[in-house]
């Protein structure tokens, strides 16, 4: 668990305070995104989580430890940290850059080399053929595969990540978000991500703290919770005008209490369970129709699990909770 | 000018012929290579061996002045201005002058002046080159250094400098050279080297020796240069296997 305790940074000479008494927590395996405009201190607050910035008052718990009770160099060896531009070493193999917080650790060499590769593997590069390759020698998508990758080297319980999707187009940004939430089932790491985009927040954010200029926490909820009920208008304005269909897209079709099939359905658009609510609703109502027939995830012939219809999508954007996807 | 053109397989004799027409040589021809063969070993090698030896002194001095100053230069920008003022000024003495200055200064005539000479000479090249190098690493490369870890020592060490050190190699280029050209004119002074065949020379009006010296000063001008390209690909291999992919 991080705790944030009363945490403001003030930059000395200008007088200009870049984070303001921030006071929140974050549970151990979640992903908790810091969102907000430019100049609301989410890096900042970010770095002071591994003390890259320390902070002028306040202080951070990490499982119940000041984060400076420790080195600056020995905590960040155990914080995990991937940034937008990636910041690969450009004259060191993909398996070095890999290795890099291992070696600082003592690891022997063959374990760096089979951990380098086993990370190679999660995050999708075939170790053959890209272990000895330089950065430069990769496309952006996987450069920034890399620097996850080499994040999660030592296997640290906490990661940092500043815009770690952001410097690619936004179809290779949508698969290695999707990639990275698949990876996160599994590893269960405490997350601080970093992100200008309230989209990317909602998709990858277990928690989000919505910050605004002069490093003010604006709401610290979940996604849905900010999108039904927006603590102020800032928050209201910055999660934007689609907020509903923004929760939509929260949920998947596969998540929902559907209706049984009945009649043959055969002039109904098909959705795939995979989809999210908002796919299905465009889908839906793109084929001038108020149903359409759910199918198994990689089956659009047959295989009809029931029915989703406008209604019911109308009645969750709405309604209670809905389990998340 | 006709025999000289008939006598095709001795190149050396059509040069002379031409020089010989603008009265420039007498009979002996502007190349005796006969004395050339005899003294070779004795008088050429020992003088291109020792001005590789004061160039390499001075190179390898003037690097380990250079790299610590120019880390600090790129640390503390305020000391870069003061830096490049004083060596630039240093490069700008025309190195007859230069000479002159050491000796005036207290030096006795040798190798010593010499070597200080081409040491001043390199300064601001190399400098400016480490600091142009350190000041290439990219921001986030060093942030992502110390985010993950790295002590400042380590990220100097293991990510600034060797991502800087193509750059100071082209410096190095550039500072052998000039030094490798200055270092024919120590030899005024006594610093040795090919610079003694060339003085030697003009002074007894014997064109073989001067041109032997001034020959052999830009073929090693040259081979340097070379070498130093070969050196600069070889320590960045990162950049020069660029395919990228996908």
């Amino acid at each position: 668990m991080i705790e944030f305790k009363n945490v403001s940074k003030t930059y000395a000479g200008s007088n200009v305070t870049v984070v303001n008494d921030l006071t929140f927590e974050i549970p151990d395996g979640d992903i908790c995104v810091l969102v907000g405009p430019s100049g609301c201190g989410k890096t900042t607050s970010m770095r002071m989580v591994n003390r890259l910035i320390e902070p002028t008052k306040g202080e951070i718990l990490i499982d119940g430890q000041k984060n400076t009770s420790m080195s600056g160099t020995q905590l960040r060896r155990k914080i995990g940290y991937a940034i937008q531009q990636t910041g690969l070493f450009p004259h060191r193999t993909i398996a070095d850059n890999i290795g890099t917080v291992p070696g600082l650790l003592g690891w022997d060499k063959d374990r760096i080399k089979s951990r380098a590769d086993e990370l190679l593997d999660l995050v999708g590069l075939p170790p053959n053929q890209y272990r000895d390759r330089y950065p430069a020698e990769l496309s952006g998508g996987q450069q920034q595969r890399v620097g996850v990758a080499r994040a999660l080297a030592a296997d640290p319980p906490i990661m940092l990540m500043d815009e770690p999707f952001g410097a690619v187009d936004p179809i290779t940004r949508d698969r290695l978000q999707n990639e990275f939430l698949r990876i996160q089932e599994d590893i269960k790491k405490t997350i601080v991500f970093v992100t200008h985009d309230i989209d990317e927040a909602i998709k990858m954010g277990d928690k989000i703290a919505i910050l605004k200029e002069g490093g003010i926490l604006a709401q610290y909820d979940t996604p849905e919770n900010i999108l039904v009920n927006p603590a102020s208008d800032f928050v209201q304005s910055f999660v934007g005008g689609d907020r509903v269909l923004k929760r939509l897209s929260l949920t998947r079709v596969g998540d929902v209490d559907l209706e049984p099939a009945n009649g043959s359905g055969e002039n109904l658009p098909r959705i795939n369970e995979g989809w999210t609510l908002r796919d299905a609703l465009s889908e839906i109502i793109g084929a001038g129709a108020d149903r359409g027939v759910v199918v198994t995830d990689g089956e659009s012939n047959g295989g009809s699990r029931g029915t989703i219809t406008l209604d019911s999508i109308r009645k969750i954007s709405h309604g209670a909770e809905t389990p998340r996807g | 000018m006709d025999s000289a053109a008939g006598n095709a397989d001795d190149p050396p004799a059509a040069v002379l012929a031409f020089l010989q027409d603008f009265g420039l040589q007498e009979d002996k021809g502007l190349i005796d290579w006969e004395w050339l063969g005899d003294n070779f070993t004795e008088d050429v090698v020992p003088a291109l061996l020792q001005h590789i030896f004061l160039c390499a002194i001075a190179l390898a001095i003037a690097l380990v002045i250079a790299v610590p100053v120019g880390i600090l230069c790129a640390r503390y920008r305020w000391l870069y201005g003061p830096t490049t003022a004083i060596t630039g000024f240093l490069y700008t003495i025309p190195s007859f002058a230069m000479f002159t200055f050491l000796l005036a200064l207290g030096f006795s005539v040798g190798v010593m002046p010499a070597i200080i000479a081409l040491i001043l000479y390199s300064l601001l090249i190399l400098i400016r080159n480490v600091v142009t190098g350190l000041d290439s690493v990219p921001a986030e490369t060093i942030d992502a250094a110390r985010g993950m870890g790295l002590t400042d020592r380590q990220i100097l060490l293991g990510v600034e400098l060797p991502l800087a050190l193509p750059v100071i190699v082209a410096g190095m280029r550039i500072a052998v050279v000039t030094v490798i050209g200055v270092a024919v004119i120590g030899a005024y002074i006594g610093g040795g080297g090919l610079g003694e065949l060339v003085f030697d020379g003009i002074d007894r009006d014997f064109p073989t020796l001067y041109i032997t010296g001034a020959v052999l000063a830009t073929l090693l001008a040259i081979a340097a240069d070379l070498l130093f390209v070969r050196t600069e690909r070889l320590l960045s291999p990162w950049s020069r296997r660029v395919r990228r992919a996908g």
